[in-house]
Order: structure tokens, then C-alpha cells, then sequence
């Protein structure tokens, strides 16, 4: 049993609970509770991290299980960087329970990667593999914060629009400022998954001469960069609500090529 | 010792009442004086503004009746109106009742429009006249604070205070809603009526840096340009300067639109599509509502502010019940702080528990003592009875000492030595 990724799920979910009554009662004790559980949950998150990391002598992000709670753990990084630079609230309401979610799935799903795990890793340029991960998941945290940044923007911009407002509006942060966070998160997910494409283009030629398998997540990924990559494009002709419209779909996307593309097969199923 | 509140505000009074009762700072701290006459009533403090007058006092040891009476008289004598004028319109709360009251006001939960800021510098000035004029007290103090601590947390904890009420508050706050800040905001004012005016002020207020104005009749632009500090535009030149405004408010007598979608349009676009915000108060309307339909454009007419208002006060009434809720469990602390205050029963508990030790001590060395007669039996309970009050007695006039000078840890210490519940 992994008592530290247990441990850390224990205050993970304590911070989504108290996020949430925090964001229903507006009080800031509770608000209090809810980051230090958060931060506490984070540090003994990095904990099993590392831990996995000295005990397999391996980077532990390979397979299913190890990417759920390595991308739960990014998630938490993309949150802290936004409430140091926005100080917004409602985000972590969305976000820590997602952050539970993904790391009861982690101390769900079965440990089956470990055999082939070295194979990539210990192959020609064998040392590119982790940064490629690791890249792709921090972008897929990136595109989470534009997806609920989007998101809220869609429903505030929505009630404007018709006039009537509910209680989840007064409790949201302003359209500036979410159309803010969302470009500046698609712009630094972008980059991410351009670098983590590029990664990944060298690790594959290093190993079997080939850049392209015409894999599954390769042709997803493409297209879900090509989707960013107009939306950033034509970033002042869509800003507002097109913007956002674009920020859900392509976080649709996103999942697809994470999750979905495993069940088509293919070179990059691992796990 | 009890506390008693007298008073009438605008839901029991009409105004011919309340301004007739009404207190300036200074007849306060006169009367106070009158009021307070240290048999009777012990402190006491006026809160009067323009919805209510409420005198609140502490009484010593008699019944809320006689208070109450003492009250509306000094209210007649002082006001120099006669009882029958206002006596129908007086409520009186003693005690919990009379807490619950004070909490409440305080919390504006019994204001006119529940959440309104004011009232709780009232209950502050208030306090500070009625410390001024030495009228308040141990209990009064208490009171106070603990009341100005509810009013805190209903504020930080509800939304009873959270949206606005008023028109020209609610412009401020959508806009608030789609720009973050109103900092560094363009606010074009187009027409120059009452509203524009006001609602140009409160977002000037509230931190937009540049005010335009423009008119069909120039001079009106320059004479309200120059009232609420903003630069006059020719009218001709709107659709130019259409695209610099964040927000727009447009109030002109004209009765067709003076702002059409081609205009918005063509703004957006020399805008970069950042959103903007257009507040059309004018009837008939002078923005075409197709204008509405561009995305990144918001457009509220006076029909829509005025729904806005209606749901924020509904709203507020919502988050008045959780208020209730706070209220009611501070007033639970507050009687419970009370009563430690009130040193009556522990004087009592001190000397059952004194003389309870006494009797005990007789029971059991009473064999010994052989028969007695009923003269030397009542003899060795006088004695005993007489050495329990000579022992008691420096420690209770200690007690009174601590408790007239507020030495709660003296108090407890005490009590603590004595095994003595608060």
C-alpha cells in the first residue's frame, strides 16, 4: 500500500471539501483550511514522487498510473501559479476535487508498465524520454486552466447576455480577468506541446529512425496543436467568447489524446 | 440587573414621529446625563438617526416595566412631546430581546434596506456620545462590542452587503463584473441627464480614470464635463471616440438611436474586440438593442438595471436569513457572558457552599457534644453561622471590588478557589 500517496490523497480530498464550502459560505477560515490542506497534500505528494523516483532508480512518470498522478500533481502547480498571480479562489473550487479524482484513480488503477518502462527509457537518447513527458503533462495542465477559465467565462458571459444572475456569478472573477488567464494558459500550453511534439520527434528518429508512426496520439496531438495554434492565431479577431468556445473544445481534445487514443492502439500504448 | 431597549424606527413610526424623537450629538450627551441616574438606570446610550430613536439602558435589579416607564417619560420630558403623540409607535425589548435588537440594528438586518453600511457608524457614534457623557458602562460596553463584532462577521460571512441596490451601484458593479477593475476605464457619457450624471460619478468613484462627454447642445457637454471633471466632446465626433470607451452611458432625450450597430461595430473592431459596456438609460432607448447581439458587448437599458436591483435585493433578503442565524448564536454567547458578569448568584453560591461546610462539620461532631439544650443548640449554630459570614465577608466585598473595576481574572481566580460554577 503507498501510505504517503494515501496520505496525500486524505488532504487533497480535505482541501476540495472545505474549497467547496468555502466557495458556498464565502468564509475565509475555511478558505484557510482548504489552501494549507492543499499545500500539505502537495508536499507529501512530491514526497511519494521522489520516493518512487530512489526507489525505482527510474523517473517515475511512465504508464497510466504514474501519468494520472503526475498530471494531478501538475495541476496543483498550475493552480498554485495561478492564485500567485490572480488571486482567484473559484478555481481551486473546480480543481482540487479534480486533483482528488485523479489521484484515487492513481491508487486504483494497477501497477502493469514496470516491465517495459525501461526499455524506452534505457534506448538511444534514452535521457530525452522524461523531459518529453513530463513537457506533455505540464501542457495538459495548461490547457485544464484554459478549459476553466473558458468555462467560466462561457457562463458568466451567458447570464450578461440574458441578464439574469445566479448565485455562481457574484462568486466567479471578472470576464477580464478569466479571458486573461485563458490566453496566458493557452500560450504557455502551446509552447509546452510544441516542445513536447519536438521531444518527442527526436526520441522516436533516436530509436527507430522514424519521426512518425502515424500512431493514434500522434495524429490527435497534431490536430489538437494545430487547434491551439489558431486559436492563438487569431487571438484579437476571437477574443471573448469564440476564444473560449475554442478553449473547451480543444480541452475535449486534449483528453481524447490522452485517454481515448489508447483504446485505438498504437505505438504509444503503453500502460 | 437587566437591559432594556425603548425605541420606535421607520417600520412602527411615520417620519412626523421619528423627527420630532430625533437627537442631535450633542442633546444626547445632555440628556444622557438626566437619564442616567444611578438608582434607577444604570447606563444608557441613544441611537438616533433618521429611521429610528432607541434608547438602550442598563437598569438596576428592577423590573423591565418600571424601566420602560422611566424611559418614554424622559423621552416626553426631553423631547418635550407628549406620550399620547408617540406611545402607540413605541416598542420595548428587555433583556435577550433587547440584545437580539441591538445585534440586530447593528448587523443592518433591521435597516430599511437590510445591508446598508451606515448604521453601524450610527451605533458607533452613538457609543462614543453615550461614552462621552460617562453613560456607558460595564454592560454597555459589552454590549456594544459584541454587537459591532456580529455586524462584522454578518458582513464577512453573508452577502447581505455583497450587491448593490441602487441603480447608478449596479453600473459600478457589472462593470466591475467585466473589466476586474474600473482603474484606467474610459467612461463616455452621451445626453446629460440626472442618472448619467450620478452613474458617471459613482464609476469616476470607483476608479475610471478618463470622463468623456458629449451632447448635441455643446454648451450642456461643457457645463457637465465640467461639473464631474471629464473633457467635452463635439457630437459629431461620437462614432470616433466610440471606440476609446470602456463604458458608455447614454441618457439624451432623443427618440431615435443615437447608437446604431454599425457604429458598435466598427468600434469593437478599432478596439481590438475588447469588451465594452454600454448602460443605456435614456427612455426611449438610444441604443439599438441589435447592438447587444455583438459578442464582447454588453448593453443594459433601464429595464434590465432595474431587474438587476430587484434580484439583488432579493438576494440580500436570502442571506439576511443565514445573518439571523449568527445573530441568534451570538446573542447565546452574549447572555451567557452576562451572566458571569452578574455577581448576585456567585455571592450566593459562595455563601451556600460556606455554610453548607459548616452544617456538615456540626452533623459530624454533633455526638459528641452530648445533649444540649434548645438554647445552647441554637447558640452553636449562631456561632458557626456568625464565623461564616466574619470569613465570607472581606472576600465578597473583594469580590464587589474586582467586579465594579472589571477584574474578570480576579473574578475567576476567586471562583476557581471556591470551586464555583460561572
Amino acid at each position: 500500500m503507498n501510505y504517503l500517496l494515501l496520505a496525500a490523497l486524505a488532504a487533497y480530498v480535505n482541501a476540495a471539501v472545505h474549497a467547496i464550502l468555502a466557495f458556498a459560505y464565502k468564509r475565509r477560515s475555511v478558505e484557510r483550511v482548504a489552501m494549507v490542506s492543499l499545500g500539505v497534500g502537495f508536499a507529501l505528494h512530491t514526497a511519494a514522487f521522489l520516493r518512487d523516483w530512489i526507489q525505482d532508480g527510474r523517473y517515475p512518470l511512465f504508464g497510466l498510473r504514474e501519468t494520472l498522478s503526475f498530471l494531478a500533481w501538475t495541476l496543483v502547480v498550475a493552480y498554485g501559479l495561478a492564485h500567485f498571480r490572480y488571486q482567484i479562489k473559484a478555481l481551486g473550487t473546480f480543481l482540487m476535487p479534480l486533483v482528488a479524482f485523479l489521484v484515487t484513480a492513481t491508487l486504483l488503477v494497477r501497477t502493469s508498465s514496470d516491465a517495459r518502462a525501461g526499455t524506452v527509457a534505457e534506448g538511444a537518447a534514452g535521457w530525452v524520454f522524461p523531459i518529453h513527458t513530463t513537457l506533455l503533462i505540464f501542457s495538459y495542465a495548461a490547457f485544464f486552466v484554459v478549459f476553466a477559465a473558458s468555462a467560466m467565462y462561457l457562463w458568466q458571459e451567458r447570464e450578461l447576455k440574458l441578464k439574469t444572475f445566479s448565485a455562481l456569478f457574484h462568486r466567479l472573477p471578472s470576464l477580464t480577468t478569466v479571458d486573461d488567464i485563458g490566453s496566458t494558459a493557452a500560450g504557455i500550453g502551446f509552447t509546452l506541446l510544441s516542445l513536447g511534439i519536438v521531444t518527442g520527434a527526436i526520441l522516436s528518429s533516436q530509436q527507430t529512425g522514424r519521426i512518425w508512426h502515424n500512431d493514434p496520439k500522434e495524429v490527435f496531438a497534431l490536430i489538437t496543436w494545430l487547434l491551439y495554434l489558431t486559436m492563438i492565431h487569431y487571438r484579437i479577431q476571437w477574443r471573448g467568447r469564440k476564444s473560449a468556445l475554442v478553449g473547451v473544445a480543444g480541452f475535449g481534445l486534449v483528453i481524447f489524446t490522452f485517454l481515448g487514443t489508447r483504446l485505438m492502439g498504437g505505438y504509444h500504448v503503453f500502460g | 440587573m437587566s437591559i432594556i431597549l425603548v425605541g420606535l424606527n421607520h417600520k412602527t413610526a411615520p417620519v412626523e414621529v421619528r423627527e420630532r424623537l430625533a437627537f442631535t450629538d450633542e442633546s444626547c450627551a445632555e440628556t444622557l446625563q438626566t437619564l442616567v441616574d444611578g438608582e434607577l438606570i444604570s447606563e444608557g446610550l441613544i441611537v438616533s438617526t433618521c429611521n429610528r430613536v432607541e434608547v438602550l439602558a442598563a437598569t438596576r435589579g428592577v423590573s423591565g416595566d418600571e424601566g420602560t416607564a422611566r424611559i418614554s417619560s424622559f423621552l416626553s420630558e426631553t423631547r418635550r412631546v407628549p406620550r399620547q403623540f408617540f406611545g402607540e409607535h413605541l416598542y420595548t425589548h428587555a433583556d435577550e430581546e433587547a440584545v437580539r435588537h441591538v445585534f440586530r440594528v447593528a448587523s443592518s438586518l433591521d435597516s430599511m434596506v437590510v445591508g446598508e453600511p451606515q448604521v453601524l457608524g450610527q451605533v458607533r457614534r452613538a457609543y462614543s456620545n453615550a461614552v462621552t457623557a460617562g453613560t456607558a458602562g460595564r454592560i454597555l460596553h459589552r454590549l456594544v462590542h459584541h454587537a459591532l463584532h456580529v455586524a462584522k462577521r454578518v458582513r464577512a460571512e453573508t452577502g447581505i452587503a455583497a450587491s448593490a441596490v441602487s441603480i447608478s451601484f449596479t453600473a459600478v458593479e457589472l462593470g466591475r463584473k467585466i473589466f476586474g477593475t474600473l482603474k484606467g476605464t474610459t467612461v463616455l457619457v452621451i445626453g446629460a441627464g440626472e442618472m448619467a450624471e450620478l452613474a458617471a460619478q459613482h464609476l469616476a468613484g470607483a476608479g475610471a480614470s478618463r470622463i468623456l462627454v458629449t451632447n448635441r447642445t455643446t454648451e450642456t457637454a461643457e457645463q457637465l464635463a465640467q461639473k464631474i471633471k471629464g473633457t467635452a466632446l463635439d457630437f459629431s465626433s461620437l462614432p470616433a471616440h466610440l471606440a476609446e470607451a470602456d463604458i458608455v452611458i447614454c441618457s439624451t432625450a432623443a427618440d431615435e438611436y443615437v447608437v446604431t450597430p454599425e457604429m458598435a461595430r466598427e468600434a469593437l473592431a478599432a478596439r481590438q474586440r475588447r469588451p465594452a459596456f454600454f448602460i443605456d438609460i435614456s427612455v426611449p432607448r438610444n441604443v439599438d438593442p441589435a447592438v447587444g447581439e455583438l459578442d464582447n458587448l454588453f448593453v443594459f437599458d433601464v429595464d434590465d438595471l432595474e431587474a438587476v436591483v430587484a434580484s439583488n435585493i432579493r438576494e440580500r433578503e436570502r442571506e439576511a436569513e443565514r445573518a439571523e442565524l449568527i445573530v441568534e448564536s451570538e446573542v447565546m454567547q452574549f447572555q451567557q457572558a452576562l451572566r458571569s458578569l452578574d455577581l448576585g448568584p456567585t455571592v450566593a453560591a459562595l455563601r451556600q457552599k460556606l455554610e453548607e461546610i459548616a452544617r456538615a462539620e456540626l452533623k459530624r461532631q454533633r455526638t459528641r457534644l452530648g445533649e444540649l439544650t434548645p438554647e445552647q443548640e441554637r447558640a452553636v449554630e449562631a456561632l458557626l453561622m456568625s464565623t461564616v459570614n466574619k470569613i465570607s465577608h472581606p472576600i465578597i466585598s473583594r469580590l464587589r471590588r474586582s467586579h465594579d473595576t472589571g477584574e474578570e481574572e480576579d473574578l475567576k481566580a476567586w471562583r476557581n478557589t471556591f470551586g464555583l460554577e460561572e
